[in-house]
């Protein structure tokens, strides 16, 4: 790995970082208020492609891990992956490999516009809802001890939120990918 | 900006090492899933919480640093009481928040360079087969904890801007700017960095 993509892996964690100190957005037709952090995963596959995503957010999990209050409302320390939703948050390395692999696979920079808008659009669900949750809420039904099916039905409140998140990362990713392409340059 | 959760104290607790401290966080979440009778989670329960309440922090700053992860417990406590046996209900929340308790102390009685030095040493095996190296991820730890502050500087100055030119502050708009000026200073630093010799590339 060379210097430039660790600094990109670094700097991208910590933009991470950053969105959860951003205060989150509550929406009137949605019940649960939206978290600028939780479109990391989404944003990180997206932006600086599968290896490195998925880097930035191991580095991110690390940080947490070691203590510091790095998840948006200021939590983080191990007490997080003990808890029910520990499976989410380790499950974001994943999802962040899987989104950049879509977005890999079907964004170029010969597409016209509107095919890389579907192309991030399809990463993000595929790696930052589906993926995401295909870890997540098994693992809290485990922990909890509440039926898979039951969990399931539950994270359903979850997903119009998350749709609107893969539509925000869509469009800031497309944008970046307009000005400063990184996608491509794979580490 | 990032201050860690660690606690500043003499307590038997902040002298245990901390690999022994991992191995028994480790063991007990074994130990607890692997039992349901309540006269083995009930005094697990009492022991977590006692040892996280004596390492002397405000009553309120305890429950600050949990309440989140606790919250979340109940609520799936509460909707468990519709679905499973009362008695697994119970055991759920005692073997949970015991371990969230256990875990919450070791975070508050372990400094970051003591977290460090033990994942050098757990990285040691990855080192060996070179796939990676302990000193870039010290390395990238470090340029995260440096450049926290600037982005988010960064991210004010943006908003800023925003509120100048009377638009609304939305993240949509916030955060292409954002990835794109941080992200473009990658080779400047990276440039700093070889030039240094940091990585005796």
């Amino acid at each position: 790995m060379n210097t430039r993509d660790l600094v990109l892996i670094a700097l991208f964690a910590a933009i991470v970082v950053v969105l959860g100190l951003i205060p989150p957005i509550t929406l009137g037709f949605i019940p649960v208020p939206i978290t600028a952090q939780s479109m990391g995963v989404m944003l990180a596959g997206c932006i600086i492609g599968a290896k490195r995503g998925a880097l930035a957010f191991l580095l991110f999990i690390l940080l947490v891990a070691i203590g510091l209050p790095v998840l948006s409302g200021g939590r983080g320390g191990l007490a997080v992956f003990a808890g029910p939703s520990g499976g989410f948050i380790l499950g974001w390395a994943v999802a962040a490999f899987v989104t950049g692999i879509v977005a890999e696979r079907f964004v170029n920079q010969g597409n016209s516009e509107g095919r890389q808008f579907v192309g991030f659009f399809l990463a993000s669900v595929v790696g930052g809802i589906v993926v995401l949750y295909a870890i997540g809420v098994p693992w809290l039904s485990a922990v909890t001890g509440t039926p898979l099916a039951a969990a399931a039905t539950g994270s359903l409140v979850f997903i119009p939120g998350d749709l609107l998140k893969a539509a925000i990362a869509t469009l800031a990713a497309r944008a970046v990918y307009a000005g400063y392409p990184l996608l491509p340059a794979r580490a | 900006m990032l201050t860690s959760l660690y606690v500043e104290g003499q307590s038997w607790f902040h002298r245990v090492p901390v690999r022994l401290k991992l191995i028994a966080l480790l063991s007990l979440s074994l130990a607890l899933f692997a039992t349901n009778a309540p006269f083995l989670l009930l005094p697990a329960f009492l022991l977590c919480g006692g040892l996280y309440l004596s390492l002397g922090m405000t009553p309120r700053q305890a429950l600050s640093r949990v309440g989140f992860v606790l919250l979340t417990i109940l609520v799936l406590a509460a909707v468990n009481l519709f679905l499973v046996p009362l008695p697994q209900v119970a055991a759920l929340v005692l073997r949970l928040t015991a371990l969230v308790l256990f875990a919450a102390a070791v975070t508050a009685t372990t400094t970051i360079g003591a977290f460090m030095d033990e994942i050098t040493i757990l990285l040691r095996p990855l080192e060996r087969l070179g796939l990676l190296r302990a000193a870039d991820v010290s390395l990238a730890l470090g340029l995260v904890l440096r450049f926290v502050p600037d982005i988010f500087e960064r991210y004010q100055a943006i908003s800023e801007a925003h509120r100048a030119r009377g638009l609304p502050i939305r993240p949509l708009t916030i955060i292409g700017p954002l990835i794109i000026l941080t992200l473009k200073d990658a080779d400047t630093i990276a440039a700093a960095i070889d030039a240094r010799g940091f990585r005796r590339q």
